[in-house]
């Protein structure tokens, strides 16, 4: 037994080593002061609008910027919450349901809204003093039009037993598209309704990803006939593809919308030039990389002028008049898994 | 130590063909803590997003599912340590052949989790590597060509 534990011991040891060997050596290679980014991979992968900012900021700042991948919203803060001794300067891809979470569980520092003209669209998600949106779009069924000569119109279209094992869907407890759409369906139909919709709609969903990429890529893979995404993912299909068959299914429910918003958290190591990232983000150019890169609306005002966003139409969006408390997402969410085990 | 690593041979020939097969199990297990360590494993969340993704779809016992849900998920970064911990630990004593029961169990055990955890159409991998971990557990690999025979020579016991 002494021999197991110490072998065991030995190379716990070994490999604690190593990994502060290799951090220390990351971070010692260079002086510059660290720009610390948090994000979901949307935002910080190679394919994000991150990688475009970081090149653009480190021409002016003298400093270097790090991106921390935060999958999604919900891993993105045990990241932070997990990696506080090395600093967290800006956090990216908090969403409107996040902001409740965002300020219970950690300081904020006010940001400034003062020089950047604001899309009127975007107004009701400006009452923020501490977090500023970057980017939004409401959500809808994405479907490709050769499949269905006749779009569903409704929510319980969606029911009928052709579209079987056709509809990707995004998981509510690690996705934020996932969460709106249950949030929505609550809105739409009352919490009771809304279960029992889930009930039969999810005999017609193939699975529901961790994440949007995932449950999109299905789509795009053509493995499914539907899936839940933003109304400016046919954007991409007409600028990546060329494909003009992708379409955003307006439902006479309305459709939420999702915001998402940048924050400086107060154990902010580099404050100030984290406020001049947030700047550069809700910069022209900062807006149209992001609109370009996420396939997302711009919140600044003129933008998207001379883009093909301007031709997305516009769907009759809702929003709720109070958002969802913490406990009551929990709640929900612990009854949506219950759901899901039942089935 | 010399001596007694080929001594071994002497006493437990038979038992050559299970050393390579150890030996080489040391190597893969090597490599795969060495691609997790050197890439963005231990960073980055994606490891606790597949299993996320999977999890709804699998046939596990719900208990399973919810430790998983409850404790994997929100401290994958500690999971993700001790799994790789776990996989040098596994390589090293295979391919030293030192302490190679007790973490044959340990890696017996990794891979049922792993049986677990992989969709339906892929588990033969994790099955085998658990048959295989068992017979090296089961008959001792490491008292051949390795630092179990030098340590504890032809005594058998229940940690060699």
């Amino acid at each position: 037994m002494r021999h197991v534990i110490g072998f065991l011991a030995i190379v716990f040891a070994g490999l604690i080593g190593a990994q502060f060997l290799k951090n220390s050596r990351d971070t010692s290679r260079d002086a510059r002061p660290v720009v610390r980014v948090f994000g979901p991979s949307s935002f910080v992968s190679q394919w994000g609008p991150g990688p475009w900012l970081k090149t653009q900021f480190e021409k002016t700042c003298d400093c270097r910027v790090e991106f921390v991948d935060g999958a999604d919203s919900t891993i993105l803060f045990q990241r932070v919450k997990s990696e506080a001794r090395s600093g967290t300067d800006v956090v990216v891809g908090i969403d409107q349901y996040d902001l409740e979470t965002a300020s219970s569980s950690f300081e904020w520092r006010d940001l400034s809204k003062t020089g950047f003209v604001f899309d009127p669209a975007v107004q009701n998600a400006l009452g923020h003093s501490k977090f500023i949106p970057y980017d939004w779009a409401p959500l809808a069924f994405m479907l490709r039009r050769s499949d269905h000569p006749q779009l569903p119109t409704k929510l319980d279209d969606l029911l009928a037993p052709t579209w079987a094992g056709q509809i990707s869907m995004e998981d509510p407890r690690t996705s934020s598209p996932g969460l709106q759409f249950l949030l929505w369906l609550i809105h739409v139909k009352g919490e009771e309704p809304a279960f029992e919709y889930l009930k039969k709609f999810n005999k017609n969903v193939k699975s529901y990803a961790a994440s949007w990429s995932m449950a999109y890529g299905l789509f795009t893979k053509r493995q499914v006939k539907a899936a839940f995404s933003y109304v400016t993912s046919p954007i991409f299909h007409v600028v990546e593809e060329k494909d003009t068959d992708v379409v955003a299914v307006e439902f006479q429910e309305g459709h939420f919308v999702q915001y998402e918003y940048v924050g400086v958290p107060t154990q902010c190591r580099q404050c100030e030039l984290a406020e001049k990232f947030v700047a550069l983000l809700l910069s022209p150019e900062g807006q149209k990389i992001v609109m370009e890169k996420n396939y997302m609306f711009p919140v600044i005002q003129g933008v998207k002028e001379g883009t093909p966003f301007v031709n997305v139409p516009p769907l009759r969006t809702v929003e709720p008049v109070n958002l969802p408390s913490l406990a009551d997402r929990e709640r929900i969410l612990k009854k949506w898994s219950a759901l899901r085990r039942m089935e | 130590m010399f001596v007694a690593f080929f001594e071994s041979v002497k006493y437990v020939g038979h038992l050559i063909p299970i050393a390579f097969l150890r030996v080489f199990l040391g190597y893969y297990y090597l490599d795969l803590a060495m691609t997790k360590f050197r890439g963005p494993f231990l960073v980055q969340p994606r490891f606790a997003g597949e299993i996320a993704e999977i999890l709804p779809t699998l046939q596990a016992p719900i208990w399973y599912k919810n430790a998983i849900e409850t404790f994997l998920i929100p401290h994958w970064q500690t999971i993700a340590f001790l799994l790789v911990g776990l996989q040098f630990a596994i390589a090293f004593s295979y391919l030293l052949g030192y302490v190679v029961r007790p973490m044959a169990l340990i890696a017996a055990f990794l891979a049922l989790n792993q049986l677990a955890l992989t969709a339906a159409g892929t588990e033969e991998l994790p099955r085998m590597l658990l048959a295989i971990h068992l017979t090296l557990a089961w008959v001792g690999a490491g008292r051949c060509l390795g630092l179990d025979y030098y340590f504890f020579k032809r005594r058998r016991g229940l940690w060699w």
